[in-house]
Order: C-alpha cells, then sequence, then structure tokens
C-alpha cells in the first residue's frame, strides 16, 4: 500500500485555502470553538500534570 | 465564548470614551487574512497617553469599566465573554503606526478595527518568537502580504538584518 504525498498536501493546501477564504465572522465562530477545545485539552493536560509554557510577546522591543 | 461580544464591549468602551483608539492583533488580528488556528487569547493595541505629570501609563479605567460590566481578572487579562483580553499600550514607532494605519471591517453587521496584514507580519518579525516566525511564514505562503508594503516597513523599522535572517532560514531568498 503507498499513499500519494503529492496529493494528500495538495489537499491539505486547497483545505487550508478554503478556511483562509470564509468569511470573518465565520472564522471567528471557528476560533471560538477552537479555543473551547483547546481550554478542554490544557485542562486534561493539567489534570495528568503535563504543562505547556508560551513565552509571552514582548512588542514593541528594539531590533 | 464569543470574540463578536469582545468587539461588541471594545466599541461600547469606545462609544463611552474609555478608550480613543483600539486595533485588535496577535493571532486574533491574523486570522482576518488567515486560516483560524488555535489561540488562547486576544490581543487589543490601545492607543495611551501617560496620566499628567507622570510617565506611568495606567489601564485602571479600562478594567474598572470592564469590573463594572461584570468582567473579571484573571492574572494580566480580563476576561470578557470567556475570552482573556489583554490590552497592550502601542508603544514604540512600528505599534503606534499600525494602530493609525488600522483598518474597520465588517463582522456581521459590527465594525471592529484591526491591524493590517502587512503591520502584523512587521510586528511578528520584531517580536521574534518560534510562533511569530510561524505567523510571518503563514502570511508569506497564503500570499496574504503585499510584499511592496511590507518590505517598506521593514525598512523604516530597522528590520532589515532580521528579514534577511528570516527570507535565509525559510525561503531560500536574499
Amino acid at each position: 500500500m503507498s499513499f500519494d504525498w503529492q496529493k494528500v498536501s495538495e489537499s491539505k493546501q486547497a483545505y487550508r485555502r478554503k478556511l483562509c477564504a470564509l468569511p470573518i465572522a465565520e472564522k471567528l465562530r471557528l476560533l471560538d470553538a477552537i479555543r473551547e477545545r483547546a481550554v478542554a485539552i490544557r485542562a486534561a493536560n493539567h489534570r495528568q500534570g503535563i504543562q505547556v509554557q508560551e513565552q509571552p510577546p514582548d512588542y514593541g522591543k528594539k531590533s | 465564548m464569543k470574540i463578536e461580544e469582545v468587539i461588541r464591549t471594545v466599541n461600547q468602551m469606545k462609544a463611552d470614551r474609555i478608550i480613543a483608539n483600539y486595533a485588535i492583533g496577535g493571532a486574533v488580528g491574523a486570522t482576518f487574512y488567515l486560516e483560524p488556528v488555535s489561540t488562547l487569547d486576544v490581543d487589543i493595541f490601545i492607543e495611551v497617553h501617560a496620566m499628567a505629570g507622570s510617565s506611568i501609563i495606567s489601564l485602571d479605567p479600562i478594567f474598572s469599566y470592564l469590573r463594572e460590566h461584570g468582567c473579571k481578572m484573571e492574572g494580566e487579562y480580563i476576561v470578557i465573554s470567556g475570552w482573556p483580553v489583554q490590552f497592550l499600550p502601542a508603544s514604540g514607532p512600528l505599534l503606534e503606526e499600525a494602530l493609525d494605519n488600522a483598518v474597520e471591517v465588517d463582522v456581521d453587521g459590527e465594525p471592529v478595527r484591526v491591524l493590517t496584514a502587512e503591520y502584523l507580519a512587521a510586528i511578528a518579525l520584531q517580536t521574534g518568537r518560534a510562533k511569530d516566525k510561524a505567523r510571518l511564514l503563514q502570511f508569506i505562503e497564503a500570499h496574504a502580504l503585499d510584499r511592496t508594503k511590507f518590505e517598506e516597513l521593514v525598512k523604516r523599522h530597522q528590520l532589515v538584518d532580521r528579514w534577511r535572517d528570516f527570507q535565509q532560514q525559510f525561503l531560500n531568498e536574499e
């Protein structure tokens, strides 16, 4: 059995283009749903003692 | 939890003169131009001036107003309709310019100000964390940037070296 990775890659890119092109209201509703899921996953990881660190942004730092 | 409620609340704050000007940035801002990706908070850049006779910028009026309207603080965030929100003073030339050049978009009849793609990308380049580089790459791969405008920002805000390093590392460009 072999996969056509080219087709898989093209299919993923097509799906991402479709998501990009959604109306903004729809995208924001998706964000709401994605966040709810992420919060649930974090809560489950926390219960298992798994911690994810996020580096806070340093907006405005000089280059 | 609803981002549209966050937008309505911030617009009401502007109407009530709690904030003078605002624009959504960060991952939520990027969503206006890219595919939605997971994010845990909303970054809202605001125009803030130090109080008279002081060099301290205070967000207390914002937090007081939102607490009076039922919102709760969680660490450095204020939670609006389930979304942790950070109000970030637009400090520094790039952020100030980004806020001035923000665009207004209609979301189901509610106007919202958001940073443009080029400014979001330049800020990501300046901030420089791994996730910021990933976001910049998304902007480029999605052809969501006006490259001429972006590269003008890069030059104007002394980001040329960072941009060159990024291009060499990720784009095989020079």
